[in-house]
């Protein structure tokens, strides 16, 4: 009997679990988000969260945080969320950027996939592993969040039944920021050499598209749908919103995704391996 | 004869305007190993890529069992050893081999055993917890030989099964070959020919992306003239020609090496012409090494008329 598609597809992503959570390399680089976590978590976040309850409403920061552009903090009815959110939408991306980069390059250049593909096709490898990328990536979210929600409770325990709406908006699109550049690392790791070169030319080539895309709508306003196609184009304006509102651009990293999958999987597809 | 296990019609690939493979057209039955020959460059990589479904052909058609390379029926059915494939230097073998299993639809105990059986195919049941990077190059060839035997295949495509291997190891490969091609045919690419000639009843000769030919081993025992290919001691080439041409039924000899003669005849008349330059030898008091019915894969792939 064949394996099914979804059981392949749960193989490929589970050994990509045992990747990152299992072989000394990916212990490694978790161990190292953690730590770079943990001091986010004891000294910005916390020190920002103090400051904002501090000032109880007195506005008095709110100038500040204004011009550092972190001034939906005021909406979030918990600071810690509302500062974990404008650290997070910063951090994920960059990091997904670097997590994500190796979907298929190395495999490919070392021939491992070529063993692959004996028992699978180019189609369940390349989303099986975006998958379980993205389960990683997921996984390191909710325990950020987790531990930001320690954090509130330890201020004052009483939150919790208010913190939890919170945290599963924040967890949600947080989840929906990094599928658009996993998707974009998936399609570069199809087609260059290396984990290095891919996030090399994912940079070069998020700077130009933003760069060229930005330049055009600035003389052509018409012009400014095309930035739809910059992953991370509605990060800005997320920062703006807080709560269930943060919803109401799911439709552009879900679109981005949705795209960049394609042109990865029509890579794939034709690669030589 | 019985269905094709592998059909190729009018296959061209071309590589950056030349072509790595021309116009090649054959069907192999399943069977005894075969050879795959030809000088570097000639589109044996190639081909085997084609037939693996790593690379789509320029034109033309393929069918492996009656399906396109690559395609899910052919999960278990068809595997190879890749040119330089290793495997994630990041998992231990086992691990690997018991993914492999799991891909091709066995439960984890049934992967388990499966992975300790083709290793201990190829006798390496000892390394199973060890990563890649801690073998010689010999056992992993031998791992990645082993990968190839998950699910016992029906085919398995072999390319460059030998290369830069010790003499302990090519013989080890060859006897896992011999021992397992009672189920499976191989396809087995390579540059070394005495050791394709040890396996393999059947060779594919290409060159420069053309199929030249097909050469059958038991073609030879229908031949109107046979062989003899001789390796003397040192032995004045001139006597030895003059002395097996007077023999009767000889029809040519030849000395295309030092000390190497290949010595034509007609089995009507003289079928025990073996017996015959054993004798000659003998009387003239010379030492032979060796002495082989047919002519070598090198001789007749590269040096017959």
């Amino acid at each position: 009997m064949h394996p099914s598609f979804f059981n392949q597809l749960l193989l490929i992503s589970q050994f990509e679990l045992k990747r990152g959570f299992a072989t000394r390399k990916g212990l490694l680089s978790i161990v190292t988000f953690g730590v770079v976590w943990y001091f986010i978590l004891l000294y910005p976040l916390r020190f920002t969260a103090d400051v904002l309850v501090e000032d109880n409403g007195s506005n008095q920061h709110f100038s500040f945080f204004d011009f550092i552009g972190f001034g939906s903090l005021q909406h979030w009815p918990i600071p810690e969320f509302g500062v974990f959110w404008h650290i997070a939408l910063i951090i994920f991306p960059m990091l997904s950027v670097t997590l994500a980069a190796d979907q298929t390059c190395s495999d490919r250049e070392r021939g491992t996939l070529r063993f692959i593909l004996f028992r699978s096709s180019r189609n369940r490898l390349f989303f099986g592993r975006f998958v379980g990328v993205m389960i990683i990536q997921t996984l390191l979210i909710c325990a950020t969040a987790l531990s930001t929600l320690v954090l509130v409770l330890a201020r004052d325990a009483s939150l919790f039944a208010s913190a939890l709406p919170n945290l599963l908006v924040i967890t949600l699109n947080l989840i929906l920021a990094v599928l658009p550049f996993t998707a974009m690392m998936a399609a570069l790791s199809a087609t260059v050499k290396s984990a290095r070169q891919a996030t090399l030319w994912a940079i070069l080539i998020w700077t130009f598209l933003a760069g060229i895309i930005s330049g055009f709508a600035y003389y052509l306003p018409a012009l400014s749908f095309f930035k739809l196609l910059i992953p991370g184009v509605q990060l800005a304006e997320l920062t703006q919103l807080s709560g269930w509102q943060t919803l109401q651009l799911a439709y552009i990293p879900l679109l981005q995704s949705f795209i960049l999958l394609a042109v990865g999987r029509w890579i794939m597809a034709r690669q030589a391996l | 004869m019985s269905s094709p296990i592998i059909q190729c019609k009018q296959l061209n690939h071309i590589y950056s305007g030349n072509f790595a493979l021309n116009n090649v057209n054959f069907e192999l039955a399943a069977g005894e190993p075969i050879g795959l020959v030809g000088p570097n460059g000639a589109g044996k990589t190639t081909l085997l890529g084609i037939l693996s479904g790593f690379l789509h052909p320029t034109s033309g058609t393929v069918r492996l069992f009656d399906h396109p390379p690559g395609a899910k029926q052919l999960i278990s059915k068809v595997s190879a050893l890749p040119q330089d494939a290793r495997l994630d230097p990041s998992f231990t073998i086992a691990v690997q081999l018991v993914f492999y299993g799991r891909l091709q639809g066995l439960t984890k105990p049934q992967a388990l055993l499966e992975a300790s059986r083709v290793l201990e195919a190829v006798s390496l049941t000892e390394i199973s917890h060890e990563k890649p990077g801690t073998l010689s190059h010999g056992m992993a060839k031998r791992v990645a030989i082993a990968q190839a035997l998950i699910g016992k295949p029906a085919l398995i495509l072999l390319d460059e099964p030998t290369a830069g291997l010790d003499p302990i190891n090519v013989r080890t490969v060859r006897t896992i070959i011999a021992e397992q091609s009672s189920a499976t045919t191989f396809i087995i690419s390579s540059h070394d020919l005495a050791e394709l000639d040890r396996l393999c009843q059947r060779i594919l000769l290409l060159e420069k992306g053309i199929l030249q030919s097909e050469i059958l081993g038991q073609n030879e025992q229908q031949a109107a003239t046979r062989f003899i290919t001789l390796q003397m001691e040192s032995a004045p080439a001139g006597e030895v020609i003059t002395k097996f041409t007077a023999i009767a039924g000889v029809l040519q000899v030849t000395n295309p090496q030092k000390n190497e003669f290949i010595v034509e005849y007609n089995p009507a008349l003289q079928a025990q012409m073996d017996l015959q330059l054993i004798q000659c030898i003998n009387m003239n008091h010379w030492q032979y090494r060796q002495l082989s019915h047919g002519k070598s894969l090198e001789e007749k792939l590269f040096f017959s008329d």
